[in-house]
């Protein structure tokens, strides 16, 4: 009743797969992108075509090992060489197609199996079908001679498992060698476990070992569900002049094929069997990839949180040193301290000695000039500061990435110079405490735009005014961490005083808020580049967190729709 | 280790290649290794050693050959024609063989080299005309690889690893097969040496077709990186070939090099790959720039410019306590040393007392500690760009092992270093003689002119004071006195400035060479013991591959 629906159903489905990408390597990610492909060829090559042309013949995929003897089953149950047998292992030619004339418009367009090109004449490239029309075979079915499933030749074991993918019925040919091989029960299994219609061929039988090795393949198929698929024996003989094996010997395989081409119920029984059974396999498999493509997003989540605190740690990092002081120490403190010279200073302030001494004062000790000096101790360990913690952020992040698996692939295929800060960081960072520093300045500016003349103003100039600035800046928090208090506390006094000589305890209060609030915008800034080195490695991965939601959507309403299909017919 | 340097010995003795001395080399590569490079490759190397020693421990007069393949490729039946006896089980139904069989000739009891392999099936024929020339042959006959017997493919894993020598057997359907190739023939390239490759069931091909089968195997084993390894087609079930593949064992088995190979083999192959992980170039050494810096952002964190300048303004001050002026000087006594305020004037008896006293330089801030660990991880990044990723890792983590100490370790060489302050000059013992004497004419001549002040006071008669250069001597006295010691002081506080400049000056520099040390300890010698151990691995690896 409603296959139109659940053709439209399928074909979301195929589209939400398709995109729906699993670009991490995470322990069986391999496996989840192999089935991702095989799901998306089997609608391709089989669900879609096979539901849009549920009357088109029957296609029976004869796969098995190499050397079992495919090809001259093939070719003795058609009763015509249509392969070319080969005793070189393993045998690389194109798959061959043998049907029916009558039924030449259903497979030379590309119905099923789309990425095959047609050829008619025999060809060793695996990526074409050969076609042969021949008489001998009954209408309504098609007979596909695919290659090994097990030899080194890798091509021939994914063409082989595609080819098997598109067939309605497997036609399995094992010989009496090789019948507990596992790879033709891996293939086997899985057959059995989407429900596909199987019938299997015991191949190359020594004369005298039928009973035996058939009884004991009979065992092996009950122990693994299979044991309603039809079994054929073939004794291994000698073949005629055409390569072909004597009639009576594939007598049983031929029958069972041509009635199943005349039974038109039959056929459209082992059809609806193998679809159905290929359609809760696609669901099946689809809802394993969105859950793959679930833990992938989350892995990206994961490995963008360890980036994210790498920085921020960073950031916390430079906030603290910038704040407690202990940028006041050293180089700075030394600049600092000849800046504001002796106590004269402090002094001179709180006695509000006139602006003629501070005048001459400043003239004299080339107050400028010494401001410069601090600030250019600033920028330095500020710098200092800031390359450390970019260097150990990176090297944080890389570490916390190393750690997992799709973290340490993604470094191994990215750019090698992730684990350090990137190049031209020290450039970066050089310009972002200037900047800052110009902010400063413009800030004092600005706050004395109408003190310009005020004596004080005049006596430590703008340069001065913001070097202060900067000192109560980095002793934002010092009055609290003990050791630092002596020192760097005494001098963000000095530069209190200074400021509040000048602004106002309010506007100092404002200024140094503003100050700080402006160096850490800049610091998060500067890491935000960083660190988008990192995030840029996880956005080349195109995994969009929505994708699961719409393929596990996309899989329930197939799966809802597959069940009343089938209790409708 | 003893049983492997003996076991090699015993081979050595008999001529054979002196393979125990590169498992012993690989041996020490593996320790040196373990921790550094990859797990799973070190775990490796330390298998091959041990299988090694075990195999090198036993009877070098066995050669253990083994029989392996697919199922139904008939390695049974080949079992059974090369030994002449009928000991393998042959069937049609698949898998036949489950468990090992083992098999030894000659006089010699293999019981020894059986059990180390984990064969329980075992037979001993006993030395016989017929069977002479394989007297020391130990044939093993091992389950299939391909079967659906998960447990069979465990004990060929187990096996392959441990035999002399392998002869896969093939067969016309199955010679092509990927679980053949990539498991196991690919992985053994290495192993070319002590490989037999046989086509069984040679007699179901056509004839016609028997050469490029076996031109085709020869193609496909040249893939696998096998080029050279013998290839034999024979039919076990008529004899075809057998006689041929008994003779190549039966020479291997005289030659008695199979041991020796086999273990050069798993050796070779497996030290490639730790060379591989390890890296073969040079390291080279630290930078001059990078370690300057290291020193310089030390000294910088052990506060060296606070202390150097503590010690200019030390030496002045007791500098000008010599020299000064006496009228002045005793206020200088006033101000408080700046090297006691750091706890760093101990002096000469100070030294005794290292690691007892702690300076009280200021703790490195941030900033400065964030100037050490870029240095470090300068020197560290100099030095392991040149080295393969997981030796660059560890140079990395060798140098900031002990960073911990950093604080302790930069007080110590700070307290521990003699600053050159308690130093006494003998010129300022004269000024300071000078000085005094300077200071008994100033006050001898201002007595002389207060006495006479006062008898002239007290209108007695004033003896005349004798001149000398036109000058009352009592003048003369007082104004010598105050023009010396000015000018004494004067010159004294020029000199002083620039001793003490010099004084700072040595001063930084013993501080520099201690802080040196402490780089050394705690930065560039665990570093150097990570590139030691790195030469070592090199080095056991060059021997172990030689």
């Amino acid at each position: 009743m409603n296959a139109q629906a659940l053709i439209t159903a399928l074909e979301e489905l195929r589209v939400a797969l398709a995109s729906v990408e699993l670009p991490l390597v995470v322990p069986g990610s391999e496996e989840q992108r192999g089935a991702r492909h095989e799901v998306l060829g089997q609608l391709d090559d089989y669900v879609l075509p096979r539901l849009r042309q549920i009357e088109a013949p029957l296609l029976a995929v004869v796969g098995g090992s190499t050397g079992a003897g495919k090809s001259t089953l093939v070719n003795s149950v058609i009763g015509q060489k249509v392969t070319q047998p080969g005793v070189l292992r393993p045998t690389t030619r194109s798959p061959v197609l043998a049907f029916n004339p009558a039924d030449a418009d259903w497979f030379t367009d590309a119905r099923i199996l789309p990425d095959l090109a047609r050829t008619s004449a025999a060809s060793s490239d695996p990526r074409s079908l050969q076609l042969v029309p021949v008489d001998s075979v009954p209408a309504g079915l098609a007979i596909l001679d695919a290659p090994d499933i097990d030899s080194v030749e890798v091509r021939n074991r994914t063409l082989a498992a595609q080819l098997l993918a598109a067939a309605d019925l497997w036609l399995f040919v094992t010989s009496a060698a090789r019948y507990a091989d596992q790879v033709p029960w891996d293939f086997l299994r899985a057959a059995a476990e989407r429900s596909a219609a199987v019938a299997i061929v015991l191949d190359r039988i020594p004369p005298g070992a039928e009973d035996e090795v058939a009884t004991h393949l009979q065992e092996m198929l009950q122990q693994r569900g299979l044991e309603r698929s039809p079994l054929f024996a073939v004794t291994e003989g000698p073949v005629d002049d055409a390569g072909l094996l004597p009639a009576v010997a594939v007598e049983r395989i031929r029958t069972w094929l041509e009635g199943l081409a005349a039974d038109a119920n039959a056929r459209a029984a082992v059809v609806r069997q193998t679809l159905d059974g290929a359609i809760r396999s696609v669901a099946r498999r689809s809802e394993e990839v969105a859950t793959a493509h679930a833990g992938q997003v989350e892995m990206t989540q994961r490995l963008e949180v360890d980036v994210t605190r790498a920085y921020a740690e960073a950031r916390r990092d430079v906030a603290e040193a910038s704040a407690d002081g202990s940028l006041l120490r050293g180089e700075v403190l030394a600049r600092w301290q000849e800046f504001v010279g002796t106590g004269e200073l402090l002094r001179s302030l709180e006695t509000r000695v006139g602006w003629v001494r501070d005048r001459v004062g400043g003239w004299f000790k080339g107050k400028p000039q010494q401001a410069e000096r601090v600030t250019v101790a600033v920028e330095s360990g500020l710098e200092s500061l800031l390359i450390e913690h970019a260097e150990a952020a990176a090297e944080r992040a890389w570490r916390s990435w190393s750690s997992v698996e799709a973290g340490k692939r993604l470094l191994e295929t990215g750019d090698r110079d992730l684990g350090r800060a990137s190049r031209d960081f020290r450039r970066e960072a050089e310009r972002t405490v200037r900047d800052w520093q110009q902010g400063v300045l413009e800030m004092v500016r600005t706050e004395g735009a109408d003190k310009r003349t005020t004596a004080r103003f005049l006596a430590f100039g703008v340069n001065g005014l913001s070097v202060a600035l900067m000192v109560v800046v980095f002793a934002h928090t010092a009055g609290v961490t003990g050791a630092e208090a002596g020192i760097a506390g005494g001098s963000a006094v000095l530069g209190q005083k200074l400021l509040e000589a000048v602004f106002g305890d309010q506007a100092v209060r404002r200024l140094a808020e503003h100050a700080r609030e402006d160096l850490e915008q800049r610091v998060e800034a500067l890491y935000a580049t960083e660190s988008a080195r990192y995030l840029a490695v996880l956005d080349g991965l195109r995994l969009d967190p929505a994708g699961t939601e719409s393929l596990r959507f996309a899989v329930q309403r197939v799966a809802a729709l597959s069940t009343t299909e089938g209790t409708a017919r | 280790m003893t049983s492997l340097v003996h076991g090699a010995k015993r081979l050595v003795g008999r001529g054979g290649s002196p393979v125990g001395e590169r498992l012993t080399a690989l041996e020490t590569a593996a320790a040196t290794a373990r921790g550094r490079l990859d797990d799973d490759v070190v775990d490796r190397a330390e298998n091959v050693v041990r299988r090694g020693a075990g195999r090198l421990a036993l009877s070098g007069d066995h050669t253990v050959v083994a029989l392996a393949g697919a199922t139904g490729s008939g390695k049974s039946s080949t079992f059974n024609a090369l030994s002449g006896v009928p000991i393998a089980a042959v069937s049609v139904r698949r898998p036949t063989t489950s468990a090992t069989t083992g098999v030894a000739w000659g006089e010699d009891d293999a019981a020894e080299v059986l059990d180390w392999l984990g064969v329980q099936r075992r037979h001993q024929v006993p030395p016989s005309p017929e069977a002479a020339d394989l007297d020391g042959l130990v044939l093993l006959d091992l389950p299939d690889h391909d079967s659906t017997e998960v447990a069979h493919h465990l004990e060929v894993d187990r096996l392959v690893q441990l035999v002399d020598m392998l002869v896969w057997v093939l067969d016309p359907q199955k010679y092509a097969d990927a679980a053949l190739h990539q498991r196991y023939l690919r992985p053994l390239a290495s192993h070319k040496d002590v490989m037999i490759v046989v086509l069984n069931h040679i007699d179901e091909v056509a004839p016609a077709d028997r050469g490029p089968m076996v031109k085709d195997l020869e193609k496909l084993l040249a893939d696998d990186g096998l080029a050279g390894v013998p290839v034999l087609a024979t039919s076990a079930k008529h004899g075809d070939g057998i006689a041929e593949l008994r003779a190549l064992v039966t020479r291997r088995v005289r030659e008695k090099k199979a041991v020796a190979a086999r273990l050069a083999a798993d050796v070779t192959s497996v030290a490639q790959e730790l060379q591989r992980e390890n890296g073969t170039v040079d390291p080279g050494q630290v930078q001059r720039a990078d370690k300057a810096e290291l020193v310089d952002a030390f000294a910088d964190a052990a506060g060296v410019p606070t202390v150097t300048r503590a010690v200019q303004r030390s030496v002045a001050r007791r500098g000008s306590q010599h020299t000064g002026w006496l009228v002045t000087s005793w206020l200088t006594k006033l101000k408080p040393d700046p090297l006691r305020r750091l706890h760093l004037d101990m002096g000469e008896e100070g030294k005794q007392l290292t690691g007892l006293g702690r300076a009280s330089v200021p703790e490195p801030t941030r900033v400065q500690r964030a100037r050490v660990d870029g240095a470090v991880r300068s020197v560290a990044g100099g030095i392991g760009s040149q080295l393969t990723p997981p030796w660059a890792d560890a140079v990395r983590r060798a140098s900031v092992s002990r960073l911990d100490d950093l604080n302790d370790a930069l007080d110590r060489a700070v307290v521990g270093t003699d600053l050159g302050v308690s130093r006494t000059p003998l010129w300022w013992r004269i000024a300071k003689l000078l000085q005094v004497l300077f200071a008994l004419c100033l006050l001898g001549g201002l007595l002389w002119l207060a006495a006479l002040a006062v008898l002239g006071y007290l209108q007695m008669p004033t003896p005349d004071a004798p001149e000398e250069y036109g000058l009352p001597l009592p003048t003369l006295l007082l104004l010598l006195g105050l023009v010396g010691g000015l000018a004494l002081a004067f010159i004294g506080r020029f000199v002083n400035g620039l001793v003490a400049k010099s004084r700072a000056r040595s001063a930084d520099r013993r501080l520099r060479a201690a802080i040196s040390g402490v780089t050394d300890e705690l930065v560039l010698a665990p570093i150097d013991a990570e590139l030691s151990a790195y030469a070592e691995v090199r080095r056991a690896l060059a021997a172990a591959l030689r």
